[in-house]
């Protein structure tokens, strides 16, 4: 049987049968929820190694609609579902403070059938479907405590995210209008045979800052820091963690590295928004004192290092010549590590901001204190998040970075690597500033009775920091090449996907 | 690890050992603390007992295990064609003088740390940074080894958390930024090396520095060590950590580790991975002698014990810098041995100042006095030792302090005229260490007692730790040839030559007449008429504060000496720390992006748009 469409249809499923089955059950929503994400995890490990294509209708592409497995989409679906479990594991005591729960696990899995839909998608409208579905089901969880502020920053990425997606469609549109196909892998056979046109051209800069909006790079980042924060903490993971990197940054990498293919010009694109993202995002987190928005200021600043990383290895393709494939690869190899590392440790800390919320009632760090040692756990959670995303060893944070920056040098960018450095730095020092004011220190006024979370809450802190420690070893030759070397070669075959699609 | 040069494989069969196959001895001293210290993190808090037994036993294991393994070196572990760990002379030392330090200070530990509160977490940290320390030092890969040094990091910033207090957090805070900034940057440099050399293993790589490249390349792991170790301008953390710290903590990691790894590391990529030019030598020797002066002007002027040898830890990098610079062998040796004895007094320096304050509850020198006669253990070990890091002969320190200097007389006999600078401000230097510790035993030991509260000698937990360190002092500084020399420092430098150490008139007159110009700097603090006759005191009563005198205004004068006070002055409102000048500047840059996030959604939308326009214009022209 094949498992490829289980992944969109069990959290669509799901997503409709916990409204309609478990109104009168209270603890049936936590139950369906978690049942549906732990079987997508299950689902996922079961894609390793795998590739594989599911016609829908058992219609043939061009004409028909195609989901297509490989190593690349295999990584996000794995992403995707752990920091689903781990978001749902986390939603059941904490969800309890909002009302409807029933709608909260309907949205959730629809956000999670939209992305698991665009990670396998093979047709382009098939994909901007999926990223709506996705990014309404956002919007609608963004807004879902329904406070003034909530609402607002809801509005605000409900507008954006729109702009983005009509962007996309309407470069989606003028592709479709100059090949007369929405089939990816038709699609690129097509611009193979067609070359460059300025209609191309055009519908590049349409999905660059469509997707790159999504993905938010700067200057379209300006949703997320108040987006990420508002929504309920499970939800923050959820999009800081995995929204942004499938919606953006895959769809991205998808759509110009397989389909269109990555030329100098567009390389320097990302390298450009990449050490802007970088810098920019680094700095603005420097200076914040809530708890949430520095750590979604810091994801407009670590995805920069993604998009960075992407940037050099399309570079050394795009240049070719001696031994560029393997900086290529290793490029591309730092690129997507730290993106599943930025998956486990962002989502990590929004959990930790969960909780301390849950505790102390309040996000602004001034308020907070001491409570390292009045909160044990999400204390050595949020030392295991803050030290990994700031790139110590031996957390995986530290291999990615080492792994982007000795990139960058092999292919000739010193003064970049020397940027991605000194962004370390300053990400250090924010981290450290949120550790001394959260958790170290003198404990703040009115927190003396608190307590630590729930079990649950902590056990799904638990997961992802002992994640964040186990995912070095992903780095050992054993492991990487069964899950990270067939995601990089899914990139970096570059437009060959067409014929492993297509099988021509 | 990421696709090695094949040339590291006949590289590991010329240059490293020839026994492979049981190499897995080498991953003892390092995964016994580390697995152990782990241990005891789930030790209950009611078993106090239990963790300091633990931690005891497996300090004293891994010493063993190290002195076993220094008899039988060299060796390597290799792994898959990969030599991950070298034992080599340097590192086997240095190994050592690590397990030997981290024994001392857990038994220290056990008598200072008693009724803290978290004591299974500092057992365990305790470990952890012996573990990884060794494993630094016997790192043949060069990410293996900055995997550790960055794990160092972590575990200080931890232990200086422990302590509780006004300002500990933000202490951790700077040290961790100082030293993970600059890990940060020797990533860098490794980057750098791969390219130039292709390998990451240093017993494979030989750079000359001929090219900005290799010269890029050196400073930024030259910057991880001097961060580390406490260099100017990287100083900044020592001073504080050893000032806020546990006490314990304050004598293992700046004043003693973080010394023989920031140094190990200099003298491994100085030596081994690079080859250094003129200018280059000349920089480490400029900064050497600048961080002796800068360092020891303001250890003059503190006023709280801690933070007074705190600023010595840095003074005294800058002897083993300077020496380093050299380039000549004698210099090279005498680096690695100041490196030692520097970790052998500056500890029991601290360790005497713990004493102090686990009796007294304070370490403010002007708080203090009269001490001698009640513990005389400390006061002895604390004079042998200040002593020896003021370079007074037959002690260690002046062994190590004449050899420095030879290396920089032997450098002058190749011409230049710089060289005559190096020297004055090594023996300026080594004169301000006296004056200042002249404060520091008058304040804290000698004079009239701050109170009249008896206090007893602290318990022997603590001070045997001390007598050995104050015991290794002199006898590293009376048998300097036939035990620290032979055995320790001449296996790992190759080609030291040395002159005959009492016979050298011109070294030794120079050392007296440094000594001369610090009992004048003493007596020109007695001329002021700060010290007065204890006779004062005999009537019984006791003095009001303002009319005793503790030693701490010593030097008042000097500090209100242009252009010293001016400096004095910027330096207290932290203008020359690098730290704070950063902070500056990124807090600026920071309020203007900050400025620019109006929330207002039509802004935000407006600068979708211009992002659209910048890219139609690159891709559409």
């Amino acid at each position: 049987m094949n498992i490829i469409p289980l992944f969109i249809a069990i959290p669509l499923g799901f997503a409709f049968l916990i409204p309609m089955f478990s109104r009168k059950v209270r603890w049936l929503p936590d139950m369906l929820g978690n049942l549906a994400t732990l079987s997508l995890v299950i689902l996922s490990f079961y894609t390793i190694g795998r590739t594989g294509n599911y016609y829908m209708g058992g219609w043939r592409p061009p004409i028909g609609i195609n989901l297509v497995l490989d190593g690349f989409s295999s990584l996000m679906l794995i992403m995707v579902s752990g920091v689903s479990f781990a978001a749902t594991l986390f939603s059941v005591q904490y969800m309890e403070k909002y009302t409807s729960k029933l709608r909260y696990y309907s949205l959730f899995l629809l956000m999670v059938a939209g992305m698991n839909g665009v990670a396998l998608t093979g047709d382009m409208f098939n994909l901007y479907v999926f990223l709506e579905i996705a990014s309404i089901a956002s919007y609608a969880l963004v807004g879902f405590g329904c406070d003034h502020e909530e609402l607002e920053a809801s509005f605000k990425y409900l507008v954006l995210g729109s702009i983005a997606s009509t962007f996309i469609l309407f470069g989606i549109a003028l592709i479709y209008g100059m090949t007369g196909s929405l089939n990816m892998a038709h699609v690129g056979q097509m611009i193979q045979q067609q070359g460059m046109g300025p209609t191309l051209l055009f519908a590049m800069v349409m999905f660059l800052m469509g997707f790159g909006l999504k993905a938010a790079l700067v200057p379209f980042h300006a949703w997320l820091p108040d987006a990420h924060p508002s929504a309920p903490a499970p939800i923050s993971a959820m999009l800081s963690g995995v929204l942004i990197k499938v919606l953006g940054v895959y769809a991205m990498m998808r759509i110009f590295f397989n389909v269109i293919g990555v030329d100098e010009k567009l390389s320097w694109v990302f390298i450009g928004a990449g050490v802007i993202s970088m810098v920019v995002g680094g700095l603005l987190a420097l200076g914040q004192w809530d708890y949430k928005r520095l750590l979604a200021y810091s994801s407009i600043s670590q995805m920069g290092y993604v998009i960075l990383a992407i940037g050099v290895g399309g570079m050394a393709m795009a240049r070719g010549g001696a031994g560029a494939n393997s900086v290529a690869a290793l490029a591309l190899l730092g690129g997507l590590f730290h993106l599943i590392n930025h998956a486990t440790f962002k989502s990590l800390m929004f959990l930790t901001s969960g909780s301390v919320v849950y505790g102390t009632n309040t996000r602004d760090l001034k308020k907070m204190g001491g409570l390292f040692y009045k909160m044990p756990i999400t204390g050595l959670c949020a030392m295991v998040g803050s030290l990994s995303i700031a790139g110590l060893p031996p957390f995986n944070g530290f291999w990615s970075k080492l792994i982007i920056i000795l990139a960058c040098v092999k292919a000739g960018f010193y003064g970049i690597a020397l940027v991605a450095v000194a962004v370390s730095v300053i990400t250090l020092a924010y981290y450290l500033k949120l550790q001394k004011y959260a958790f170290f220190g003198e404990v703040g006024e009115g927190l003396k009775d608190v307590k630590e979370s729930p079990s649950l809450m902590c056990l799904s802190m638990g997961i992802l920091a002992v994640l964040c420690v186990g995912l070095s070893l992903l780095l050992l030759p054993g492991p990487r090449a069964v899950l990270l070397d067939p995601a990089v070669e899914a990139v970096l075959q570059g437009t060959d996907y067409i014929t492993v699609v297509l099988g021509r | 690890m990421f696709g090695c040069s094949p040339a590291a494989g006949s590289a590991v069969e010329s240059g490293l050992a020839k026994i492979s196959c049981c190499g897995y001895v080498l991953l003892y001293p390092i995964l016994i603390p580390l697995l152990l210290g782990t241990l005891c993190l789930f030790i209950p808090k009611r078993m106090r007992y239990a963790s300091e037994l633990l931690s005891i036993c497996t300090s004293l294991a891994t010493l063993i295990i190290t002195i076993c393994l220094f008899t039988i070196r060299p060796w390597a572990f290799i792994w898959r064609a990969y030599p991950l760990l070298n034992l080599d002379n340097l590192s086997s030392f240095i190994m050592v003088a690590i397990a030997a330090f981290g024994f001392l200070v857990t038994l220290y530990s056990v008598g200072f740390m008693k009724g803290r509160l978290h004591l299974n977490q500092y057992y365990t940290y305790l470990l952890w940074t012996i573990g990884a320390s060794v494993g630094a030092v016997l790192a043949n890969n060069l990410i293996l080894f900055l995997a550790f040094w960055g794990f160092l990091a972590i575990t200080l910033y931890l232990m200086i958390n422990l302590q509780e207090g006004e300002g500990v957090s933000e202490v951790a805070k700077k040290a961790l930024i100082i030293i993970g900034g600059s890990d940060a940057v020797i990533i860098f440099g490794i980057a750098l090396i791969w390219r130039i050399a292709h390998s990451f293993d240093m017993n494979a790589i030989n750079i000359v520095i001929n090219s900005k490249l290799s010269a890029a390349a050196y400073l930024s792991l030259a910057i991880g060590a001097f961060a580390k170790a406490g260099a100017m301008p990287l100083h900044t953390w020592v001073p504080d950590t050893s000032e806020k710290a546990p006490l314990p903590v304050a004598a293992f990691l700046p004043a003693s580790l973080d010394k023989l790894l920031g140094i190990y590391f200099l003298v491994r990529i100085s030596t081994d991975i690079f080859k250094l030019n003129v200018a280059m030598q000349t920089f480490l020797m400029a900064l050497g002698s600048f961080t002796i002066i800068a360092a020891v002007m303001m250890a003059l002027v503190q006023h709280n014990y801690k933070r007074l040898l705190g600023y010595h830890a840095v003074s005294q990098v800058g002897y083993m810098i300077l020496g380093i610079g050299t380039g000549t062998a004698i210099g090279i040796a005498g680096g690695l041995f100041h490196m030692l004895n520097n970790a052998i007094y500056k500890c029991c320096l601290f360790f005497a100042g713990g004493a102090v304050e686990k009796e007294r509850h304070t370490t403010e020198l002007d708080q203090l006095g009269g001490l001698a006669r009640f513990m005389p253990i400390t006061f002895v070990t604390c004079l042998v030792s200040a002593l020896a890091i003021s370079g007074v002969p037959p002690l260690n320190g002046f062994a190590s302090k004449w050899m420095i200097y030879q290396g920089v007389i032997e450098l002058g006999k190749g011409g230049g005229r710089l060289w005559v600078i190096w020297l004055v401000a090594a023996m300026f230097g080594s004169a301000l260490t006296l004056a200042s510790f002249m404060k520091l035993i008058h304040a804290t030991f000698l004079g009239q007692p701050s109170s009249d509260k008896r206090v007893s000698e602290v318990g022997p937990a603590m001070w045997v730790p001390m007598v050995i360190l104050a015991a290794a002092s002199l006898l590293f500084g009376i048998f300097v040839y036939k035990l620290p020399l032979k055995f320790l420092i001449n296996p790992a430098v190759e080609g030291v030559r040395l002159s005959g150490l009492w016979s050298a008139g011109t070294a030794t007159i120079l050392i007296i007449v440094g000594i001369a110009i610090g009992f004048i700097i003493y007596l020109l603090g007695n001329l002021k008429g700060l010290r007065r006759d204890p006779h004062a005191y005999t009537g019984g009563e006791i003095l009001p504060d303002e009319a005793r005198v503790t030693g701490v205004e010593f030097y008042k004068n000097v500090k209100e000496m242009q252009p010293f006070a001016t400096l004095y002055k910027l330096a207290e409102k932290k203008v020359f720390d690098i730290y704070d000048i950063l902070k500056g500047i990124l807090s600026y840059f920071t309020g203007l992006f900050r400025a620019l996030h109006t929330g207002i959604l039509l802004t935000y939308i407006t600068w979708v748009l211009f992002g659209i326009l910048v890219l139609l214009w690159i891709f559409m022209r």
